[in-house]
């Protein structure tokens, strides 16, 4: 999306958030990759280590610091940056409706509640400050058996470095003038980490499918247990 | 590798920042599933890996680019040229995932670079060289870049024991660290054999396979082709394969006889589509690998290029956006094809015309208006003397006829052989569209 049209749509969506409006970051705006295949069985093949998690500073709820590695250790993790006023039928709102899919599946996952963790991470600092993020993340962040942290950071100055380490572009799109919008372009990643903060898979829009993760964590789940 | 634009972030916020935002980048239909954002409409500049040739200019190989924007002064021209020093038969490229680097491979000393085309696609930079390829793996010959999410799939031609063609695939991460690799396979009986070859790869994520054909070992692809085609078992060792992996798993499934050297894979872009295509270089025919209605894949030989008798030898294609046309290029006789796609069962060919003295490369506009074609198969297959051209060429293409637009002469201008090409935009200049999923997910490369 970009131009006048996404401009417009932006400041329609803003205007409706000022006015106080239920934030529902998926509804109807969402279009899933087509999985026209049954995934292999977990523990039948390999995630072999791609990097290590990125670490930096980041906020949770409050203005107070935390280490991100907080978030990418100890537990399975699946991470993914996103930013609140994002509309991009295959960015941020595909990666939330299938967070919630995922956190309502794990909930009821024998292997694996209790083990597995969400995170969302701004993109927009500027934006999305610890209230915004607390407000984008609703009821599904005080999740017990499933955690879904909902992030931010201090600045860009904070968050670049996280980016980089993850090797996550975004970059301003720009009107038909060559004018930066307000629409974030980015490829839509979300990084699977297992216990050691190591990334082990790196999904796309093209293939997040909750029944590969799902497999995937059990793998990874199966391969911490032998 | 990367540095994020910082102020770009703060534009989200502001909304009116000066700064000129990075590059999003072009392409054509050929493309690895995963690489970001297509452009659909004029893309801005082409970039050449060319093979330096001794005595000419500078000698060494370079990443050539040209202006490709209709009505700049400097359309149809070299604007910048990036020579990353000696010869190592400079063959193929990849973007990375995110579009900001572009990975090219040479096949005699293995050396892979990734160059920076994000910050500024008019002036690409090298970011970084791999040299370890052939320490991590065993594997020579870094031929096909893939992106995958976050790495690099590459596939290789030989190994470092025998430099004959069993050879495998290498994963790299995007900070050019190595991470795993998976050997062809090699007498499987129980998927249908495998004679370790490999050349190309063509991903389709939605139903989760990965096709890989054959081509020939350092030995044969080093070797003067006069003498080549002299030595009947040097002609022995070709590949004849096609395999079909399980991409999540990345284990063989289904080993198909296509005899010949199948070589560049495309899968239809169409999505209710569910087949690729190849072409085989020494049978010159075309095959089809299709799912049928029991989901089981099958092979099938569905065309004739040329006469084969005369070993036109097919090189490159290229599948239109909608998957119902597809250009082949000929390299002995400098011939561009168009075949009808429409019933993938029967292509039938209904455009021919030589386009050069010795054609390789084809590459089309996502519009499909444009046709751009390069010279240079490898340093030691090139045709000699007056027939040796040296070139690009992009063509406009009406759907009846192929009108040149311009040409730039590789000798002439000291530059070398011209190979492979990518096409890349700077932002708001050719306005990227974001694909649906689901084409997003039949993409072929």
């Amino acid at each position: 999306m970009g131009g006048s049209r996404a401009a417009a749509g932006l400041l329609l969506a803003l205007a409706s958030a000022a006015l106080g409006a239920q934030f529902e970051p998926a509804k109807g705006l969402v279009a899933r990759p087509r999985q026209d295949f049954v995934p292999p069985a977990p523990g039948t093949y390999a995630l072999p280590p791609i990097q290590d998690a990125a670490d930096g500073w980041v906020l949770d709820g409050s203005w107070w610091p935390r280490r991100l590695a907080g978030y990418t250790h100890g537990s399975l993790t699946l991470l993914s940056f996103v930013y609140t006023y994002c509309t991009d039928p295959i960015g941020c709102p595909l990666a939330y409706e299938t967070f919630a899919e995922l956190q309502d599946r794990l909930r009821a996952d024998p292997l694996l509640r209790g083990r597995v963790r969400l995170v969302s991470l701004s993109f927009d600092p500027s934006h999305d400050t610890p209230a915004q993020m607390k407000l984008y993340g609703g009821a599904r962040a005080r999740d017990p058996l499933v955690p879904w942290a909902f992030l931010t950071t201090y600045s860009v100055r904070w968050l670049t470095p996280i980016l980089d380490g993850f090797g996550q572009d975004v970059e301003v799109e720009l009107d038909a003038q060559g004018r930066p919008t307000r629409t974030l372009a980015h490829m839509l990643k979300v990084f699977l980490i297992d216990e050691r903060g190591r990334v082990r898979e790196v999904y796309s829009a093209a293939f997040l499918h909750p029944e590969v993760m799902l497999n995937d964590l059990r793998t990874l789940a199966l391969d911490a247990a032998r | 590798m990367r540095k994020v634009f910082q102020p770009l972030l703060l534009a989200a916020t502001v909304a009116a920042l000066g700064a000129v935002a990075p590059a999003v980048q072009a392409d054509e239909t050929c493309n690895s599933p995963y690489v970001g954002k297509l452009i659909k409409g004029q893309e801005e500049f082409l970039h050449v890996w060319t093979l330096g040739v001794q005595g000419l200019g500078d000698g060494s190989d370079k990443l050539v680019t040209v202006d490709v924007r209709p009505g700049s002064k400097t359309y149809g021209q070299v604007i910048h040229s990036l020579s990353v020093g000696g010869r190592g038969e400079a063959h193929h490229m990849g973007f990375s995932d995110d579009r900001r680097y572009l990975w090219a491979g040479r096949l005699d000393d293995n050396k892979i670079f990734v160059f920076d085309v994000g910050s500024d696609p008019a002036r690409p930079k090298l970011a970084r060289t791999i040299t370890d390829l052939v320490a991590k793996t065993g594997y020579v010959g870094p031929h096909t870049f893939y992106a995958l999410p976050g790495r690099m799939l590459i596939q290789a031609l030989s190994n470092a024991k025998d430099h004959s063609g069993v050879t495998g695939m290498a994963v790299y991460n995007n900070q050019g660290r190595f991470v795993a690799k998976h050997d062809m396979p090699v007498g499987r009986a129980e998927i249908g054999g495998g004679d370790g070859y490999g050349y190309d790869i063509g991903i389709n994520p939605q139903k989760n396979v990965l096709l890989t054909s054959s081509f020939t070992g350092w030995t044969n692809y080093m070797m003067d082709l006069d003498k080549l085609v002299q030595d009947g078992e040097a002609m022995k060792r070709f590949g004849n394969t096609m395999v079909l992996w399980d991409l999540k798993s990345m284990q063989p499934k289904q080993v198909f006889g296509v005899p010949g050297a199948p070589l560049e894979i495309r899968w239809s872009l169409n999505p209710s589509d569910n087949w690729a295509i190849t072409a085989s270089a020494l049978t010159s025919k075309l095959w089809l690998i299709r799912q049928d209605g029991a989901g089981q894949w099958q092979s099938k030989e569905v065309g004739t290029i040329g006469d084969p008798a005369k070993i036109p030898l097919p090189v490159d294609i290229s599948i239109t956006a909608d998957g119902k046309g597809l250009w082949v290029n000929t390299f002995m006789d400098g011939t561009t094809r168009y075949f009808d796609l429409s019933n993938p069962e029967q292509p039938r060919q209904t455009y021919a015309k030589v386009t050069g003295k010795q054609v390789n490369m084809v590459s089309q506009s996502w519009d499909g208006k444009r046709v751009y074609i390069t010279s240079s198969l490898l340093a030691n297959w090139d045709k000699k003397g007056e027939h040796d051209e040296q070139m690009l060429r992009l063509f406009d293409w009406d759907g009846k006829e192929l009108t040149q637009r311009f040409e730039v002469d590789f000798y002439k201008l000291q530059l070398g052989r011209a190979h492979h090409m990518k096409f890349s935009a700077r932002p708001g200049a050719a306005r990227a569209e974001a694909g649906t999923p689901q084409q997003v997910a039949a993409a072929p490369r």
